[in-house]
This record gives C-alpha cells, structure tokens and sequence, in this order.
C-alpha cells in the first residue's frame, strides 16, 4: 500500500478539477462589465499567463529530482523565509476555502435548499469534503478522475440544451477592444484559473515525469476551452445588457433553455447536482493542500491530524461576510491578492532563485 | 458499544430522512398564469395581481372535481405580495416554478414605472422560469384570466397553446419575459402579443409596443406580419393580395429578410426579404392557367407589390406614429457597426424618424398545388 504514485491522466484531471469551481459560475459576467462582448480575449489571456508559472513549476522539480516541494523550498530559501512563504500560502488556501464554501452555499440555497440554513449547508459540504482531504494524495487523484467527466459532461449538456434556441448575432461586435480595460478584465479572469497551483504538491507523485508538463498544458487549454465555451453560450442567450445584470449566468442560462414540448423544465435541478460534485472536486485537493502545508510548518508526520481543526476556521470566516455582495468584494478580492503572491511570486521566486543557485554549483 | 452504535444509526434513520418537511403535490397549488392590473386607489397596493392555478383533482381520468382552475384576485403591493396576501383565502402555499404566461394590463403598462418594478421583480426571482411568455392585456388582464374558453381542454394551458403552436400564423409574435429585457436593452423598444376580449372569448392578435417599459400604442396582425417579415420570425404564413380582379391567397413556407446599414450623411437601410411558397388560391374558371411561367410571373410581381406596400407602411407607422424601433436597425448597428452606434445612440430616438428604408422584396411560387 506505500505505491501512493499517480499517473498523468491524474494530473490533468486533477488541474481541472480543482480549478473549474465557483468561478467559472460569474467569470462571464465579471469579464462582460469590464470588456463587454470582448470578454473572451480577457479568458484566453488570463488562461495564457497561467502557463509559464506551470512551466516554471514543472522545471522546480526537474532541477531537484526526487525531492518535494518543500524540500526543495528549504534548500533553496532559507528555512525562515520559506516558513514565511507557507504562512502566506496557508493563508491564502484557507481564505479560499472559505470563499469557496460561502458561494457554494449562497447558489446553494439560492436554487435548491430555500429554507435550509446556510451553517447546514455549509457544514456537510466541509464534512463531506475533509473526508476526501484526510486520505492520501493517491486518493484525490483518484476522486479527480471520477469528477473529471462530470465536468465534461456538464459542458456538453449545457452546449446540447441551450443551441438550439441561441442568437449568434449577439456575440457581435467582436473585436470592439478596450485596450485600456484590459489589465482590469484580465486580473477579474484571473480567479477563475487559480487551483492549478496543487500540481506544485502532486507532482513530485508522478510516475512518468516527463509527459506530465505536455498532460498539464493539455488540462490547461481545456479550461479555456471550457470557459470560452461557456461565455459565448451565456453571451448569446443573454445578449451584452442582460449578461451584465446577471450574478451567476452560467447555471441562470439554464433557465433560458425552451425544448419543444413540456417535457424539459426547470433544468436547474439537474446542473446544480453535477455543479455540487465539481465544488467538492476544488474544495478536496485545497483542503488537503491547507493539511500538508501545515504539517510540514509545524513537522508533524501526517496531514490528516489538522484538518478537524481547520473546519471551523473555514466555516468562521466563510460565515464573517454579511451578505453576498460584501463576501464578493472583500473576501473574493482578498483571496485574489493572495493569489497572486502565493500562486504566481512564490514559485516564481523559488524558480529564479534554485535556477540561479544550480548555475552557481556548476561554475 | 456496538450495540449502541447500532442503536444510534438506526435512530438516525428516523430524524436524518429528508422527507420530514415534505409537501404532496396535491398541497401545492402551481402557479400556471399571472395577471397584473393597475390598482387606481392610492396607497401602497399600487397593483392588481391575480394568479391562476390549476385545480389538481381535475386532472387525468379520474378526476374527482370539475372546476378546471383556479382565478384569484387582489389589490397588492408587488407580484409576489400577492403571493401572502392568498394565503389568508387558500389553503396551501403557491409554486412559480411552473410559471407560463403573464399577463399585463394596459393601464399598468402606461405606467413604466410599475411594470420596470414588477419585471425586476420576476427577472431577479429564482423559481421562475424566465421563458414565460409575455402578453398585453386591451383592457383589464384580470378579465381575461377569469374568462373560461369553450374549447379548453389542457387545464389553463389555453393562452400558452395557443402562443406555443404559433407555426401556422404570423398574427402574433410571442415574446418571453428575456426576450423584453432584451429588446429594451438594445434600442428601447419591444413587442409584447395583445390579448383581447370578444365576445365571451379571448383572442391573441397584434401586439402591444412597449416604448421604455411603457405601453405607446397597438399595432394590427397586418403590421406585425409586416414585423414579423423584418425581423425573420415567420414560420408559415398566408398572404392574399389582389391579383387582376380577383385575390390570390398564396402560403409562405420559407421566409428570410437581410438588412444592410449604411451610413453617409443620413441612413439608409436596404432591406431585402425573400418569400418562398405555393399557390393557394385562385379561381376556377375556364381557360384560366397558372401553369404558365408568364402568369406565375406576373403574380410574383403582384405578391412583391403587395408585401413591399405593407412594410412600407408599417415602417411609416413605426417611424412617424411611435417613432419605435422595432425593425431592429439599432440593434444591427450596435452589432456589425458598434463605433458608429456609439457617436449615434444617445440621439437615437430623433434619428430613426429619418432613417431612409429602401424595401426591395423578392417572391418565389414554386408550386401551384394539384391543379394547373
């Protein structure tokens, strides 16, 4: 049972899983206010900027074989600054976590479970969740592939049901630009790709090291794909005005769907039950990602020790925000700034000063 | 301890199964239509909601009751008020998953406050589905909703059959609830299907133009035929036209209209429509032939006349009665022309009126039924 290895069809599912989340849920109307119908070129750009990071990380781990993350950390920092790091990190997935959970409970409660309480909702998803997050990274990996499908499959259905009553021409104008705008939309478009950052931890797992960028670059350009997906089909059953006053158009559309017939309604049902295991797919691997980051911080020898002990944390300041729009702008923009240091800065630091360090040894 | 984890979880089973809190379907009551009327007492109950629901019992074979639907009625301060308001006269709650058909009053419609407030209100709520279809009420919404057609059969599908099966008849073009936001948002204007009292009856035809959510006027089934044409929502339709002393009456199977904008000093728009169809009608007489290229030519001409007049004419209402854009020509421009559109569409409204329409139509007979 020591095997815990993974193959790369595992990462790439992974790398979808944990990224298409909550995101992906608002990502069409964020980008629409910022850039209007342009808003695809904010996806695919925000998509592409990802991709040295992922490359950067794969190359960590080609210039220190067989060693993990923070190994790999402590040898190349010091240990102090490297302790710092995880602080920040463990901040940051902690704070997205409870992002995370709170819109989860909001959509939630906003299509199915009325009168249900958002603490309920709340508290068996994180249940449910630290189940998967106290098993072996194998485990995840394993849950990653089960999910992965689902994900196709929502995008699938969502595709099938809404063509055969969209209006194409509302994706026009196309190339409108605003240039100005641009950095904005691509920052907004951001959220939506943070998750891919878990490789950092499930690569050293591979069993075949040297496919894996190509697997993980795949699962990449099949996000955008998704997303772009997703926006057009929004943007043409909504048309720009519409698509802008909506809060989550992505499972809203469904609510646009008119087959012939009686017999396909009220479809929302249905996606909210996928949705529902593609938010378990992204809170797993980032609960399990908080656990180990911890046990390396304080040198424990499991990780699955403190994951009791973060739920209430998660649930705390999931619940803090007072309603959606205060949970939106101050969590969901904390979570964005952590971010950008812990997902793009810390490997890119950690990147430059190794390669540096390795070019030094061989002089 | 065993025993007692045993114990334990089947206890569980009794308080963690779901359905402690269930509702049969007979103790729901599904919202099927909403009217909503103007309430011209002062007050808070600015409206006058009415909802219809079916009558359970009365469905499938062996229903127990007669009464097909449900109509009630009340003074209220917004839709789902109204909602409360039923339930001191009902005995179960309401549902508006199953929302079909709303239906507005002409007064309210006049006032674009209201109807903006209660649209939002419908556009933001969760349940409701948002293909509800549309309608303005000539006169009080709460008087349809309560007549009770002669040839009902679905229990109160009545109004939403009849915009459903919308295939053989361009008298009305049906209009969600989306579809108005989204009229509204490009150029201002929409198109919502009247719904009228006759006799005992009632009847879908024309439509109402609601010019910023305000109600400016009505247009006939000929004009929204017309509209209809432009704006490549017809199915199948039946056109007669005079043809020498007599009326042809010729059936559209295919109909497919193009627009073009250009902008100099002022607008021109080409449009182009292209109807393709058979002969229905004519007369039976002797020596009388269509099957003659030349005859068929020269009814083609006569259908072009024909169907380019009465655009001309709907356009000229449209342009100089309502001064409402209904063709869509904002909607064009904001789409293939967006940096013209920009400098443009603050004025639009004083604009249009002198937009130049060039109407060139262009009529196909491909068959003449069985005889020649």
């Amino acid at each position: 049972m020591k095997r815990n290895k993974i193959s790369n069809i595992q990462i790439k599912a992974l790398i979808i899983t944990s990224i298409v989340g909550v995101g992906v849920l608002s990502l069409p109307s964020d980008v629409a206010l910022i850039l209007d119908n342009d808003g695809w070129i904010a996806i695919v750009l925000s998509g592409l900027i990802t991709i040295p990071f992922i490359v950067m990380i794969d190359r960590i781990f080609k210039m220190y074989p067989n060693k993990n993350f923070f190994q790999i950390g402590r040898e190349v920092l010091s240990p102090i600054l490297f302790d710092l790091f995880l602080i920040i990190i463990s901040v940051y997935v902690i704070l997205l976590l409870a992002y995370t959970t709170r819109t989860f409970a909001e959509v939630i409660k906003a299509y199915l479970l009325e009168t249900t309480p958002t603490e309920i909702i709340i508290i068996t998803m994180l249940f449910a969740v630290s189940y998967i997050a106290r098993g072996k990274l194998e485990d995840i990996a394993r849950m990653a592939l089960i999910i992965y499908p689902i994900i196709i499959g929502f995008i699938i259905f969502l595709l099938v049901i809404n063509l055969p009553n969209m209006d194409y021409t509302h994706i026009y104008p196309i190339f409108d630009i605003k240039f100005k705008a641009m950095p904005k939309a691509t920052i907004a478009a951001l959220f939506s790709y943070i998750g891919y950052e878990f490789i950092i931890l499930a690569l050293p797992y591979v069993e075949d090291n040297k496919q894996t960028l190509s697997y993980s670059l795949r699962g990449m350009f099949f996000i955008i794909g998704i997303y772009l997906i997703i926006f057009f089909i929004t943007l043409s059953q909504y048309g720009i005005d519409q698509l802008k006053r909506e809060i989550w158009p992505s499972i809203a559309v469904i609510k646009e769907v008119d087959l012939p017939g009686y017999f396909l309604e009220n479809l929302d049902g249905i996606i909210m039950a996928a949705w529902v295991m593609v938010v378990f797919g992204t809170l797993g691997p980032f609960l399990y990602s908080s656990g180990l980051i911890l046990s390396n911080l304080l040198k424990t020898k499991t990780h699955s020790f403190f994951i009791p002990y973060l739920l209430p944390i998660i649930y705390i300041i999931g619940l803090l925000p007072e309603n959606m729009v205060q949970a939106d702008e101050i969590l969901g923009n904390m979570v964005n700034y952590f971010a950008i240091v812990s997902i793009m800065a810390i490997p890119a630091i950690i990147f430059i000063v190794g390669y540096i360090k390795k070019r030094r040894q061989k002089v | 301890m065993k025993r007692k984890i045993l114990l334990i979880l089947i206890l569980s089973m009794f308080f963690l199964s779901g359905c402690w809190d269930m509702v049969e379907i007979n103790q729901r009551l599904f919202v099927s239509s909403i009217g909503i009327d103007l309430n011209k007492e002062s007050g808070m109950n600015k409206y006058i909601v009415t909802y219809v629901y079916p009558n359970i019992s009365a469905i499938g074979k062996n229903a127990s009751e007669k009464t097909k639907k449900f109509v009630v009625s009340t003074p209220c301060s917004s839709v789902f008020q109204a909602g409360k308001e039923f339930s001191t006269k009902v005995e179960f709650p309401f549902y508006y998953k199953h929302l079909k058909v709303l239906v507005i009053g002409e007064d309210l419609a006049k006032e674009d406050k209201l109807l903006r407030q209660a649209i939002d209100g419908l556009n933001r709520d969760t349940k409701i589905n948002k293909k509800v279809q549309v309608l303005v009420a000539e006169g009080k919404a709460k008087d349809i909703l309560m007549e009770k057609p002669t040839t009902e059969r679905v229990t109160d599908g009545t109004i939403y059959n009849i915009l459903k099966d919308n295939k053989s008849a361009s008298r009305f073009t049906p209009q969600t609830l989306t579809e108005v936001i989204k009229d509204s948002d490009f150029c201002c204007v929409t198109l919502a299907p009247r719904i009228m009292k006759k006799d005992k009856e009632f009847q879908i035809s024309g439509g109402a133009i609601l010019k910023n959510y305000k109600f400016i006027g009505w247009i006939g089934e000929k004009e929204n035929r017309a509209l209809a044409l432009m704006r490549n929502k017809v199915k199948i339709e039946l056109i007669d036209i005079p043809y020498k002393d007599t009326i042809i009456s010729y059936t559209v199977t295919n109909a497919d209209s193009n627009k073009e904008v250009l902008i100099d000093d002022e607008i021109n728009v080409d449009l182009n429509v292209q109807l393709e169809g058979y002969l229905q009608e004519y007369i039976i007489e002797e020596g009388n032939s269509v099957y003659n290229q030349k005859v068929l030519k020269d009814m083609e001409k006569a259908i072009e006349k024909g169907v380019k007049k009465e655009i001309e004419d709907t356009i000229d209402l449209l342009q100089n009665k309502y001064n409402a854009d209904l063709i869509g020509v904002g909607e064009h421009l904001s789409k293939f022309n967006s940096k013209e559109w920009h400098k443009i569409k603050k004025d639009w409204v004083n604009i249009f009126p002198d937009v130049k329409f060039n109407v060139t139509v262009d009529a196909k007979i491909r068959r003449t039924g069985l005889t020649k």
